[in-house]
């Protein structure tokens, strides 16, 4: 059926592997070596692909992919095209120290308030921060509907509502009716996000990106500051075991057998 | 300048109180200031529920009542609570960083012009704790409104023990009904059972960390020593289709208590970690020093699984040999 569906996926960019990240105590800032490499958020990879499923179901849906960043958010959109995206949109921003999840969703929300999207999609979280609320702030802002942690959806355009289930403690579900328009924050395992093809992302990289500078939206109060970043000391229980590889398969099993967990 | 009021926003699960509504009170004592925290239950017939809180913990009790609030909905309960909420000036409203919690909190935070703190851990200095980066880091996040929303992670604190010398009040308060665009029609049981992971004593579990789906082997070989072995898995290895999802555990997962849980690169994420706090004795093994967790592991073994396991398992089968030539 042809039904003319606006649907926006809101992407972040992280560090590819936190390994790599240093933190200054001091400064209370993380540092990103002059070699980091950043991808998709993994959750928002989901919620992507959950848009790109409806839109092959879908005829006449268009899928648009936003990010906030500095420069290099671009080529994650351009990951995002290569996956099927139609147009992205790049929220200019620098993000150099903490920035809260409040202002995050504010600026995006002054960003879409006017292009009247159907449906908001995005992941339940991102990985590096973990804070599960750009999504939930969005709606509220947008004065929009709302549900979290979706692993299953099915949407009725001639209802103009979607009925989703939610994933909630223990593998438990919540079913849910909601109008559209609405935004639904996508949990990981809803399917398998698509690889695309090289050709598709070479292609991707001469498409034209929307590019919206922060400071053109309205300025967000800070709600909250960050006093302090740092590593945490490993709990005094553990032990390291050490030695050769070999050296410390001996000693796990001799460690096992005393505690009697290997008979 | 007066103490601002504290809300706990409690929580049910079957009709009773969620453990980590009690894990909350721990957690505003040491914001609090000595002040007590006024319950908020949202819910439909909750008068029982909130006597039981009353009396456990000695605090007033607000059962906010309604044939709407049957089943947990992020705006029919936002509703609920801003009918008591909307008239503190300062005022910290905490919950726990559960399904409902993240759901419900941002939403509050908005409609209350609030600071929202999720996901945190500990309390430190007065600045709120949290992980991020799976564990890696902690930041210590300060807030600098007079309204703040705050969730705490499942199991961070302990819950209260302590028995009050008398009970809090008990108000029941009938919220209006009102049209949303969303209703919660209800909730269903887990999708994946399976009993294995529940009854085994020694799970041997996979993360990312295995690399890819071929070195699984490693450690079904590995559990084969084991008598009650059970494979276990994190989220991300389920959502990659390694394994099926009846391997998970973790918050959307199962809860486990083995006697051994070995956890073959695992970063160790709070929504894992959580559901292994039962566990007698964890190894890890893991080739990130900084990986969270070695901070739960009670033995920790830096090596990548692909290096480590073949020799373990090696190892684990010239003593079986041992044993069969030289019987004890």
């Amino acid at each position: 059926m042809n039904c003319l569906m606006k649907i926006l996926v809101c992407i972040k960019q992280v560090p590819d592997s936190s390994e790599i990240l240093q933190v200054d105590e001091r400064t209370g800032r993380l540092a990103f070596p002059p070699n980091a490499a950043f991808r998709m958020n993994r959750f928002d990879e989901f919620a992507l692909e959950e848009a790109l499923l409806i839109k092959e179901k879908l005829s006449g849906t268009f899928v648009h992919a936003l990010s906030l960043g500095p420069e290099r958010v671009s080529d994650t959109l351009e990951r995002a095209l290569g996956m099927g995206a139609d147009h992205a949109i790049h929220i200019l921003y620098p993000c150099e120290g903490y920035v809260s999840p409040f202002t995050v969703a504010s600026l995006v929300a002054a960003c879409v308030r006017p292009r009247k999207y159907d449906l908001i999609m995005t992941g339940v979280m991102a990985e590096d921060t973990s804070a599960c609320q750009t999504g939930q702030i969005m709606a509220c802002l947008l004065d929009l509907p709302c549900a979290t942690s979706v692993i299953k959806e099915e949407i009725r355009p001639e209802r103009g509502e979607i009925l989703v289930q939610r994933e909630i403690e223990g593998g438990s579900r919540q079913t849910v009716r909601i109008d559209m328009p609405s935004l639904l924050t996508i949990q990981p395992g809803i399917n398998l996000p698509r690889y695309p093809s090289f050709s598709k992302v070479m292609r991707a990289r001469t498409y034209a990106q929307e590019l919206i500078s922060a400071r053109n939206l309205p300025a967000v109060e800070i709600r909250e500051i960050r006093t302090g970043l740092r590593i945490p000391r490993p709990a005094s229980q553990g032990v390291l075991i050490e030695g050769s590889p070999r050296e410390k398969a001996r000693k796990l099993i001799n460690i096992l057998h005393e505690k009697s967990l290997l008979t | 300048m007066k103490d601002p009021s504290i809300y706990i926003i409690a929580e049910q699960k079957r009709d009773c109180i969620a453990q980590e509504t009690y894990e909350l009170v721990s957690f505003v004592r040491l914001i609090g200031k000595g002040k007590n925290p006024v319950f908020l239950l949202p819910g439909n017939n909750t008068e029982r529920s909130a006597r039981e809180i009353s009396q456990k913990t000695g605090c007033d009790t607000v059962a906010l009542t309604g044939n709407h609030l049957e089943h947990y909905n992020s705006l029919s309960y936002a509703h609920a609570l801003m009918e008591v909420l909307a008239k503190e000036a300062e005022a910290w409203i905490c919950l726990s960083h559960t399904s409902m919690g993240y759901d419900l909190a941002p939403r509050l935070a908005v409609l209350l012009d609030a600071a929202c703190i999720t996901g945190v851990e500990s309390v430190i200095d007065g600045s709120l704790s949290r992980p991020i980066y799976s564990g890696r880091f902690r930041e210590e996040i300060v807030p600098k409104t007079s309204r703040v929303v705050v969730t705490v992670l499942p199991g961070a604190f302990r819950p209260c023990q302590e028995t009050p010398d008398s009970a809090g009040s008990v108000r029941v308060m009938k919220t209006p009904f009102r049209e949303t665009p969303s209703q919660t029609l209800g909730a269903s049981g887990p999708v994946h059972t399976d009993s294995t992971l529940k009854d085994a004593e020694v799970i041997v579990s996979a993360g990312r960390g295995v690399g890819k789906r071929e070195n699984l082997f490693l450690l079904s070989r590995l559990a084969a020593f084991f008598p009650r072995s059970a494979i276990g898995a994190s989220r991300s290895v389920c959502d990659l289709g390694w394994l099926g999802h009846k391997h998970q555990i973790g918050t959307t997962g199962q809860s486990v208590s083995p006697k051994l849980y070995m956890a073959c690169g695992i970063s160790g994420a709070f929504q894992h970690v959580s559901g292994i706090r039962g566990a007698q004795t964890i190894v890890a093994i893991n080739t990130d020093p900084q990986a969270a967790i070695f901070q739960v592991a009670h033995y920790c073994i830096l090596e990548d699984i692909t290096t480590f396991l073949p020799l373990l398992i090696e190892e684990l089968s010239a003593k079986t040999e041992d044993l069969h030539e030289n019987p004890l």
